[in-house]
């Protein structure tokens, strides 16, 4: 029997914390960038919603303990802010710098390009305490009771 | 929106994000008391946005409604979240996720601000 460490506790909150505050400002962001102005840039817009739903996914696959799910989202956002990010660069027209993922995420302090990379380091962490006996844990939180 | 509303906004959010981040130092779990900060921070923001409907309704005062009401609904949506984790969450990680959102209110508040100013 494999038990992994759930990712959506402990310090995996803050990832999910930081990842749904994102979820929730790319999608209202595309929402309202669809809604009201789409044919002024439309692949930039819809790319935008597509982000917000991306990490939509993530956070509930991080909260929810959906590990292939929130392995795919997070390698989506990687390729999605680096390819993004360049594009944004190089082309300015095609991508005004109103997506979440335009320059590398500079709009959101480049939380958007540093969030995958954790995202991976989190997965990869949590999922490396397998099978069943703790004794080779060396992680004291595990086991030590929170005195609150 | 006005000046004295978002102030008292941003120096509650402060004092959360303060008394959050002094009990992650601490190694402690959210209290209930703080959930009662937050719920005071959600009773001035929904004061703000009534007086900004009505603003908007009486006065001759512009602004991009669906971007200013996106934040405003956006705004009211973090600290109940983080509510919720904290009673799921009892270990110092609650205190972290409940800084993280009262300094995200905190920004939102800023943001608003210059969305009502067309900024």
């Amino acid at each position: 029997m494999t038990t992994t460490r759930p990712t959506g506790t402990g310090p995996g909150r803050l990832l999910v914390a930081i990842y749904g505050i994102l979820a929730l400002a790319a999608t209202a962001r595309g929402i309202y960038q669809v809604a009201t102005k789409l044919s002024d840039a439309p692949l930039a817009y819809l790319l935008s919603l597509l982000a917000g739903v991306v990490y939509l996914v993530a956070t509930i696959a991080l909260a929810t303990n959906r590990r292939s799910l929130a392995w795919a989202a997070v390698l989506v956002e990687l390729v999605g802010v680096i390819t993004v990010g360049t594009l944004s660069l190089v082309d300015v027209g095609e991508f005004p710098d109103e997506t979440v993922w335009s320059g590398f995420g500079a709009g959101y302090g480049y939380i958007p390009l540093v969030l995958p990379f954790l995202g991976i380091w989190w997965l990869r962490r949590t999922g490396r305490e397998e099978s069943g006996s703790s004794s080779a844990d060396s992680s004291p939180d595990e086991d030590a009771p929170t005195v609150g | 929106m006005i000046v004295p509303v978002a102030l008292l906004v941003g120096v509650l959010c402060l004092a959360l994000a303060g008394w959050a981040a002094w009990f992650v130092v601490a190694d402690r779990a959210v209290v209930l008391r703080q959930l009662w900060g937050g719920a005071v921070i959600e009773a001035v923001l929904l004061v703000q946005a009534v007086i900004a409907a009505v603003m908007l309704v009486v006065g001759d005062h512009d602004v991009d409604a669906a971007l200013f009401w996106g934040y405003v609904v956006t705004q009211l949506i973090v600290l109940p979240i983080a509510a919720a984790w904290a009673f799921a969450e009892r270990t110092r990680w609650s205190s972290v996720v409940l800084l993280v959102a009262a300094v995200t209110v905190g920004f939102l508040e800023f943001r608003l601000w210059q969305i009502w100013e067309n900024l």
